[in-house]
Formats: structure tokens, sequence, C-alpha cells
């Protein structure tokens, strides 16, 4: 080993680091490949992983290969070969693995990588499974987080991820959930189930459903991962285009969200300079793509991208265009209509027309009782109408079905100010 | 060719309800359709119709039966197909035109069939 700097300094520490990242960067493509040729998902999995510890032994010591990529598929395929040997020997049958000894063990061309990819893509996500295991499945093979991070990325201990992985190896391989990416006739309601994937991942990290944090940045940072990895392999269809668009404008406010003492804050309230304006200008980019491919009827990604949109190219909160926002809402009921939408509406309506229209609005929703949110506008826009007792009421309402901590604190801050 | 159980779970009928009757062109009409793929399955009497078997002591021990545990129930396990398929993708397709699983009488379950060749 060289002398110089100690295994604990910082030139050894950007080793790792970058070896780590090789790593992680090359593996779902090598894994994605491998499961291709094996035909066995469960058995590429841990053939890369033999492989990834491997790399994580050797490559601080004695550097990265010139191509790591083909570095990592070779010595994957050979232990796949060994996996194969091991469980033929265990199981009494012939050593048989020639057909995995491909004459030409370089790694294929990126245009088979990316179909191999996606392929990989639809089987993680696949509708037999259930959204749990499609979240754990995607951060493994997709992301390439150790079993140990997915754990700790779901809330869960390390054993549960465990065999949370395990059962759904075993489901893939018994049920034979097929490797291959759905027809053209299927795949608008597959991409569906992806694209909701991809956002639940990303909605566990922007808004932790558990835990003490106020943003999981971790999770929101394999989200976009996941997105634009979707975007590279499907850089036609509205959906990938509006998600991606949707997480890189909420994610552009990530800087301004929480205060010093970790509070969140609220978007009227948010430091708009410290937005992150290069993901604002790539997401309009995307949004822009995502419209020029739907013309006739917008993706729901594409428009509440849009409605987000409106937001991050407003200069302040007062000098928002609510019109356009009131708009981008209506088009978004017309391609889906659900009550969270409506609400959003009902808010943007308040903004443009003032709270009496605003609640009128609120109160047209249906079925939105015993959610706390809807609990929470009546509050906010009884409040602006002088009528504090009722506010008061409905934001214990809200704080008893349980709206998020950022959101009671602001309802308290506006009604502390009210006289009683 | 994998093989997979398509369970059909639903309305528990008397083969003497009229709508026992009506649902079988649909049964019939699947049947043809799916004839090619089709390699086993039976139509079971209802839930009232069940004994549970147990035996205590090991092999050979005290025979205990039960009458069926379901007799409340409206739903249960009203026959099953045995169906051959590529794949999941495949026997999703065709469990998905069987008339529970369509007309509202029920759901159907797919589990795949343990191959000890």
């Amino acid at each position: 080993m060289p002398s110089g700097p100690t295994p604990d300094g910082p030139a050894r520490a950007s080793t790792a680091d970058v070896v780590a990242r090789t790593v992680r960067d090359e593996s779902p493509r090598i894994l994605a490949t491998l499961a291709r040729v094996t035909g066995d998902v469960g058995l590429a999995q841990d053939a890369v992983q033999d492989a990834v510890v491997r790399a994580l032994e050797t490559w601080p010591r004695d550097g990265v290969p010139d191509q790591p990529r083909a570095w990592l598929t070779t010595v994957a395929r050979r232990c796949a070969i060994d996996r194969i040997r091991r469980e033929r020997l265990r199981d009494g049958k012939e050593a048989e693995a020639v057909w995995l000894q491909d004459p030409d063990p370089t790694p294929p061309p990126e245009s088979v990588v990316r179909d191999d990819l996606l392929r990989l893509v639809f089987s993680c996500c696949h509708p037999a499974l259930a959204a749990e295991t499609q979240v754990a499945l995607s951060l493994r093979t997709l992301c390439g987080l150790s079993t140990a991070e997915v754990a700790r990325a779901m809330l869960v201990p390390e054993a549960t991820a465990a065999k949370r992985l395990t059962r759904a190896r075993q489901k893939i391989a018994a049920a034979r959930i097929p490797y291959r990416v759905p027809s053209d006739a299927e795949l608008p309601g597959r991409l569906v189930g992806v694209l909701a994937t991809v956002y639940l991942v990303f909605n566990e990290g922007y808004a932790p459903s558990g835990g003490e944090d106020v943003v999981r940045q971790d999770l929101v940072d394999e989200a976009l991962r996941l997105g634009r990895l979707l975007h590279e392999l499907m850089p036609d269809e509205p959906g990938v285009l509006g998600l991606l668009a949707l997480m890189l404008l909420q994610n552009s406010r990530r800087d301004a969200r929480t205060a010093a003492d970790g509070s969140a804050v609220r978007l009227a309230d948010q430091d708009r300079t410290r937005w992150d304006r290069q993901a604002v200008a790539e997401a309009l980019e995307l949004i822009a793509d995502g419209l020029r491919r739907s013309p006739t009827r917008p993706d729901p990604y594409v428009v509440q991208a849009a409605i987000a949109a409106c937001h991050a190219i407003a200069p302040s909160y007062q000098d928002t265009d609510w019109d356009a926002v009131v708009t981008w809402y209506d088009v978004l009921l017309t391609v889906t209509d659900s009550p969270a939408a409506r609400l959003g509406r009902a808010s943007a309506v308040a903004e443009r027309d003032g709270p009496v229209a605003g609640l009128a609005e609120v109160d047209a929703i249906a079925g939105l009782e015993h959610h706390a949110w809807w609990h929470g506008a009546r509050a906010e826009l009884l409040h602006r109408l002088g009528r504090d007792d009722e506010a008061r009421d409905e934001r214990d309402v809200a704080a008893r079905l349980g709206i998020n901590a950022a959101a009671l604190s602001s309802l308290d801050a506006s009604l502390a100010a009210a006289p009683r | 060719m994998p093989q997979y159980a398509a369970l059909i779970w639903s309305t528990d009928l008397e083969p003497s309800d009229p709508a026992f009757a009506a649902m079988m062109p649909r049964y019939e009409s699947f049947g043809h359709e799916a004839e090619a793929v089709i390699r086993g399955g039976a139509a079971l009497y209802n839930n009232a119709t069940a004994t549970v078997v147990r035996v205590t002591g090991g092999k050979g021990g005290d025979v205990v039966t039960t009458d069926g545990p379901y007799a409340e129930t409206k739903e249960g396990l009203t026959g099953f197909y045995l169906v051959e398929a590529a794949d999941l993708d495949e026997a999703i397709a065709w469990a998905a035109k069987i008339p529970a699983a369509w007309d509202g009488s029920g759901c159907v379950e797919v589990r795949p069939v343990i191959d000890f060749g």
C-alpha cells in the first residue's frame, strides 16, 4: 500500500466515493442484462452483489478499471455461473452452465442495455406485486441500494426489507412474472403503475408519512434518479416527462421549504431567491415537450407540473397568475377528477376571487369531511373572513384528523393573532 | 408449459338456485374459448356441503370432522380451472375472461402450480 494519506484521509475517502458512485451507476445496467441472459432476476441480483463486493474490495486498492462496466459485467457473469454450479451440485444435478459462457463477454451495446433496463423497470413495477414491494424492488434493483439501505429508506427493520425482497423474488420466479416490455397496447396502463411507484418514493421523501424528518432528501434523490432513468429509457412518453418535471419543480424549493430551526415554511412565505432556477428551467422544457406530445388530452402529471410551474415562475406569492392556476386545475379535472384536485382548485379560486368564493368552492366538494386537509383549508378561509371562532373549531378538527405539523403550526400562527 | 390454478371465489349458489342456471352459459362460453389451454378443473357444490377433516394424534389417529366453518358466508371457493400459460401475464389474461372476474359475482385467484417433474 502506498504511503501518504491515512486510510481516513480525504484522498482515500474520495477514491472510495468514486468507487461507490461508479458501482451504483453501473450495477442496475449490469443487473438488467444479466437478468435477461440468465432469465432469473434473483440470481442476477445475487451475482451483481457478488461483483459489487469484489469491486469495493479491489478498486480502492488497485484503482477503478478503465472500463468499469466491462469489469463488473465479466465478474458478475462468473459469479452467476459459480452460483448456478453450486446450486446444481447441491440439487445433485450436472454442472452445465455452459450456455452462460458467452463467447463475447464484453458488455452489450447501449441500445440492448436500454431494452434490458426497460424490461427490469416493468418487472419491478408489475401490478401483481404490492405497491410497497414494487418500491422495495425498484430501490434495490433500479437504484442499486443495498438491502440495508432499502430498509432505511422504507423505515423498516433490515430483516423486514430482506423478507419483502425475498418474497418478491420468489413470486417473480414461481409465478413467472415476465421479464418483458409490455406490448404497445398494454404499455399505457402499465406505465401508469411505474410512474405511481416512482411518485410514491418521491412523496415519501418530500412529505414523509413517518419518522421525524420534514424532508427525507435521500428518498427524493432516489425518486429523481428513477425519474431520470425513465426519461432516458422512454423519452417520448408524456407521463414520464410530466412526472420528472413535477418532481424537479417540487424539489427546486427544497432550500426554501424549511427554516433554520427545521420547521416548514409555507409557499407564500418562502424566499424565492433560494429556489433552484436550473431545476425550474429544466422542468419548463420537459413540460413544453410533454404538452407537445399530448396536445389533445394532456397527461395528468404534465398538468400537475404546469400548476407547479405557475408558482415556480411567479415573482412572489401575491403576483402569482392565479387565473392560470385555476385554468390548469380545470384541465386537470377533465383528465383526472379527484377531491384533492378540487381542493387545489378551490384554494386557487380563493386567491383569485377572494375567500368568500374560495370557501363556497371548498364547501361544494363532497366526500372530504374526514380529510384533515379539507378542514385545514376551511379553517384558513374562515380566518380570512374574520370568522375566527369557526376557524378555531375547524383547526381542532383538522388537528384531530392528523393534519401535518407544518400546516398546523402555520394555522396556529394565523389564529394566534386573531382576537378571541 | 407452466400451469396455473385459477381459483374462483364467488357467490355461493346451490345448483337449484335459478341464478346458478343463469350463470352456466357464461362458463360454457369461457370453456369453449379457453379449450386449448384448460388442463382441468371442477365446479364445486356450495359451502353448506363442505366437511372439514382433521386427524388428531398423527396418521391413523382419531378422525375429527366439522361441518364446514363457512356456513354463513356468502362467497366461497366455488370452482377452479387448471390452465396452461407461458407466464403470469398470460395466466392473468385468461383469468380475466372467467365470468366470476367480470360478472360481479366475485373474483379469481391465480396461483402457479408446482412442477415436481
